[in-house]
């Protein structure tokens, strides 16, 4: 080994100081950024129609921000589906998988008719969580009864279930009249309502009001206190008389719920019908928003708003300069990358020291 | 199904077996050494564009693979930096490496996707391929896939029996005691963790290079997380690892071959067996008392020396 001058030593910070800890988010938020902006320019994105493309044409033109909320809804429900599940030490990396069954059963109320005609929007949406739940529902039993990790079991069930959406489109729910994979479009009263702001749909509502929801469980009641002392130490939790095993399962299925809302908001906000194209990269997405907004409901509105910005420029990037979807998973995870060095300087510091010879 | 189907299934069988095995092979070297590394579905996916662009320009075959393992060495060695001396969250960094691979192979292989090129051939050893039953799965196949196989010895070799594995397993069981050994614990994961990139850049390579002549987007399909189920099921032996990948590569090859001899089943059903029979197989490995106690104590946590006890 080469014989430094000095020797290193990584000290633990017995204290995080709050002032400190905003210090390093803010700069490794800003670190990622920057990291990504210098990405798109060395790709071929002119450097001054950045601002253009990435800001005013996404959060301020009236079009744009219309098709950024619009964005902006099931990114809400997924990035509370990560940080419910991420709350108990859960790891859902099944959000496509759940999302897509949430589709899947919004659509099959429409397309076999279920229930009376008033009550149809309200069941899809109904089965659509229902549906996500009930996918996320093997790999938490089979961590509970038998220890085996979520991490892999929920990421294939999202293979499983695309493969299944795959097997309905190109089958039984193909709408004959169509040359591409999709089913037939749901009929007008199966629809959300538009607020007359673009393609701007009641959905957002719905996800705001799941937002508060999902804020007062998780800050203000009995599960929330018992979620966040399973997720700090499930030892501890078990000892203290906390039912791990239940409060783990409320909120995994409602992770698995929330997801699968979102589908359904999809199908029934903004695609009217099923297809191959929705969904995509959820599941990334959801764990950036959640990291991002420190897993706390109300920062997950903006934070997903901000992802929903990135994800309408994306299309610009696509269309304008040949740059394909993965441009935007990239940045993610760059930002994300970016966040989690950053906390080394939150968590320790170095102390160095002569060596004496 | 007579003998000679079941001689060219088999013989096929190890076109989908490789870069599973590849990336068992490294991710069980990551792990032994107590690094949980997520991202190998990254090191697939960058190693499949890059052999697949390098082959493209170059016209060299053996600069398009060298170049797949640098790919996949080159974004581990970033996830080793961040995990291993920045002390960042293993699974959440493995996750973004994860992104970063599959965003950066799309991005920086764009003009790249759907060219067909000249991949690497089978070896020809004459009349020995035409042995009944195991002709094909022996003496048919390309040099990548006996060089993945001496790879995989080598690993087992490096891991069990020399003094260097011994080291990587105490950092991956206890790091602590390593420590005071006097084993470099940093060093021997970071090492670690590059050789796992390199080894699913490789995996990654096979995909692109030898197993379908072209790269597109996505054609990794969740291999490397069927690699990760893998290791759970080889109980981290490198030898173990063979058969679990040629049980996945035999249920793959088999199902374009049962479509071509007429056998109607939906495609997309039966497209989910390999992830279903991932599932299963996890859920029997974990149920065992061995992979309890093969499991490497201290995966997945961050060492810091002066948490020492």
């Amino acid at each position: 080994m080469i014989a430094l001058p000095y020797t290193f030593a990584l000290q633990r910070r017995l204290t995080l100081s709050g002032r400190r800890g905003v210090g390093t988010f803010v700069g490794g938020l800003a670190a990622g950024i920057l990291l990504g902006l210098a990405l798109l320019v060395w790709a071929g994105v002119p450097t001054e129609s950045l601002l253009d493309d990435l800001f005013v044409q996404v959060f301020i033109s009236p079009q744009g921000l219309a098709q950024t909320l619009t964005l902006t809804v099931p990114l809400i429900l997924v990035g509370l589906s990560s940080a419910v599940a991420m709350r108990v030490k859960f790891w859902n990396i099944g959000i496509e998988g759940q999302l897509w069954l949430g589709a899947i059963g919004a659509t099959a109320v429409s397309l076999y008719g279920v229930g009376p005609e008033a009550l149809r929007l309200p069941l899809m949406l109904l089965a659509s969580a229902l549906f996500g739940a009930a996918w996320i529902a093997l790999p938490l039993v089979l961590r509970l009864r038998l220890q085996v990790s979520e991490l892999v079991v929920t990421l294939l069930l999202s293979n499983i279930a695309y493969l299944l959406l795959q097997h309905l489109l190109f089958g039984a729910w193909r709408d004959p009249a169509n040359s591409f994979p999709m089913s037939m479009q749901i009929g007008g009263d199966e629809r959300l309502a538009l607020l007359g702001f673009g393609n701007l749909h009641s959905g957002l509502f719905i996800a705001l009001a799941v937002t508060l929801l999902v804020a007062m469980l998780s800050e203000r009641s009995r599960l929330g206190f018992h979620a966040a002392a399973i997720g700090a130490n499930p030892q501890v939790a078990r000892a203290a008389g906390i039912p791990v095993g239940l409060t783990l399962a409320i909120m995994v299925l409602l992770s698995g719920a929330l997801s699968g809302l979102a589908g359904g908001l999809i199908i029934t906000g903004s695609e009217y019908r099923l297809t191959q194209n929705i969904g995509w990269n959820m599941t990334f997405s959801g764990i950036v928003i959640a990291f991002v907004a420190r897993f706390k409901p109300l920062w997950i509105l903006p934070t997903a708003f901000a992802l929903a910005g990135l994800y309408n420029a994306g299309s610009t990037l696509k269309v304008f300069y040949g740059l394909s979807d993965a441009v935007v998973v990239l940045l993610q995870g760059l930002i994300l990358m970016s966040l989690l060095v950053a906390q080394f300087f939150a968590h320790y510091r170095i102390d160095m020291k002569k060596e004496p010879r | 199904m007579d003998i000679a189907f079941l001689g060219s299934w088999l013989g096929s069988v190890p076109t989908a077996a490789i870069p599973l095995l590849l990336a068992s092979v490294g991710l069980i070297l990551s792990e032994r050494a107590g690094v949980v590394s997520l991202g190998v579905e990254g090191y697939l996916a960058m190693g499949a564009m890059a052999a697949a662009a390098v082959t493209l320009e170059s016209g060299s075959l053996v600069l398009g693979i060298a170049a797949g393992v640098a790919a996949g060495a080159l974004l581990a060695l970033g996830f080793g930096i961040a995990v291993v001396l920045l002390r960042a969250e293993q699974i959440l960094a493995g996750l973004a490496t994860m992104a970063i691979g599959l965003g950066a192979a799309g991005l920086l292989g764009r003009d790249y996707v759907h060219r067909t090129f000249e991949g690497v051939t089978n070896v020809d050893l004459g009349s020995l391929a035409q042995v009944p039953l195991l002709g094909q799965l022996l003496f048919a196949q390309d040099p990548l896939a006996y060089l993945a196989i001496l790879l995989t010895l080598g690993g087992w070799w490096l891991i069990a029996r020399s003094h260097f594995g011994l080291r990587l397993r105490a950092v991956g069981e206890d790091p602590a005691t390593a420590d005071v050994a006097g084993v470099n614990v940093q060093l021997h994961q970071l090492f670690a963790v590059t050789c796992c990139g390199a080894l699913g850049g490789l995996g990654g390579a096979y995909l692109s290079a030898v197993a379908s002549n072209v790269w597109v987007e996505n054609m990794v399909a969740g291999r490397g997380w069927i690699a990760l189920a893998l290791v759970i099921f080889a109980r981290w032996d490198p030898l173990r690892a063979i058969l679990g990948a040629f049980l996945f590569g035999a249920v793959e090859a088999l199902l374009p071959r049962l479509q071509a001899s007429g056998f109607d089943a939906p495609v997309y059903l039966m497209g989910m067996l390999p992830y279903a029979l991932t599932i299963v197989v996890l859920v029997a490995a974990s149920c065992s008392r061995a992979r309890r106690n093969a499991e490497p104590a201290a995966l997945g946590q961050s060492y810091i020396r002066q948490d020492r006890r």
